[in-house]
């Protein structure tokens, strides 16, 4: 490599150089080139002045009350979710409960309304629809018992706070 | 308490734990997402949302990292976000005008002793300062990380998630665009 390609490739390197950002090979590169040429050195010289300026920065200051504020309000978003989810498995459990209660309790219902159901002759339709019935009440009943314990706990949790 | 330690902490679900991260990163994370946003006001709420995201996230932590990398990752991610929604253009391009109160103007301290040395030292610090708040986002960001942070290149490039190369090219531009604009102020390193 010629001096001036090396003059070339160094002066690319010397604000990495002032950045303390090149391996150790580069940097003696770097050191030995400087030693013989005065404008890399001046230069290089340049750079580090703006590195030292970037390094006394100071810091800013948040305010004083974030740290408080920070922790507070993560511990309380955490909680907040954690009650969503327990309330998601709730209101789940409790619809399947309803469903299990809904497929359970029909044969049982037939079983011992069976003379009942035949002397009113009910027909494979009109059973569907008393378990649609059936079904619909059970759900509403699951779904509305898990919206008022949700509320119920929001509304708590918003006296506590 | 070690980093370590309260990171195993809050891993196993106890927010005690919280406290001594919080107050062992504050100064920097701000600092960061300071630099980032510009705004102390949006950078004190994307703190709070990056300690969130932490006690959400940490299950998923892998304890051979680097946790600073990794806080800091999540950091840029919600700042980017927040930039993305709030002013897009700014992760593009520089922007042109300075904050209102001066931003990190008047922040700045001075290494210097006498009375007219700080004085010196504190107008080069003001102009340096003004000169970062005027670079593209992506280079306040790396230098950053590079000179207040004093991450190595390798861990800028977790945070950046980019390749080494581009981290580096990064950096020197960064370096050289910024020593642009203190040459235009007149100043600069001549002095």
């Amino acid at each position: 490599m010629s001096h001036s390609d090396e003059h070339a490739e160094i002066l690319k390197q010397l604000p990495l150089s002032a950045a303390g950002s090149l391996d150790a090979d580069d940097e003696a590169r770097i050191a030995r080139h400087a030693a013989i040429c005065p404008d890399c050195a001046n230069e290089l010289e340049r750079w580090q002045l703006v590195a030292a300026g970037l390094r006394r920065l100071a810091t800013p200051q948040p305010s004083l009350a974030l740290f408080e504020r920070t922790r507070t309000m993560v511990v309380e978003q955490l909680a907040a979710k954690a009650e969503q989810r327990q309330n998601r498995i709730a209101l789940t459990f409790l619809v399947l409960f309803s469903w299990a209660v809904t497929l359970v309790s029909w044969p049982v219902f037939r079983l011992a309304t069976d003379g009942l159901l035949s002397i009113f002759d009910i027909r494979f339709r009109q059973m569907w629809l008393l378990f649609a019935i059936f079904s619909g009440l059970a759900w509403l009943t699951g779904g509305s018992a898990a919206l008022l314990v949700s509320m119920r706990r929001q509304h708590e949790r918003r006296l506590e706070l | 308490m070690e980093i370590e330690a309260a990171v195993s902490q809050l891993r196993r679900g106890d927010l005690d734990a919280l406290s001594p991260l919080i107050a062992r990163y504050q100064n920097r994370l701000y600092r960061y997402l300071l630099r980032l946003v510009r705004q102390p006001a949006e950078a004190e709420d994307l703190f709070q949302q990056t300690w969130l995201r932490v006690a959400e996230k940490i299950r998923s932590y892998d304890p051979a990292r680097n946790f600073d990398a990794w806080l800091f990752t999540l950091a840029r991610n919600l700042a980017f976000d927040h930039l993305r929604r709030i002013r897009p253009q700014s992760l593009a391009q520089p922007v042109g005008e300075e904050s209102k109160d001066g931003g990190l103007v008047s922040q700045l301290a001075s290494s210097s002793v006498g009375p007219f040395d700080q004085l010196l030292a504190h107008e080069r610090a003001t102009r340096l300062a003004g000169a970062i708040e005027n670079l593209p986002m992506i280079y306040r960001e790396v230098l950053s990380l590079r000179f207040e942070e004093e991450m190595k290149l390798e861990e800028i490039a977790i945070v950046l998630a980019a390749p080494l190369s581009t981290v580096k090219s990064r950096l020197r531009r960064s370096l050289e665009q910024l020593r642009g604009m203190l040459d235009a102020y007149g100043t600069g390193v001549r002095e």
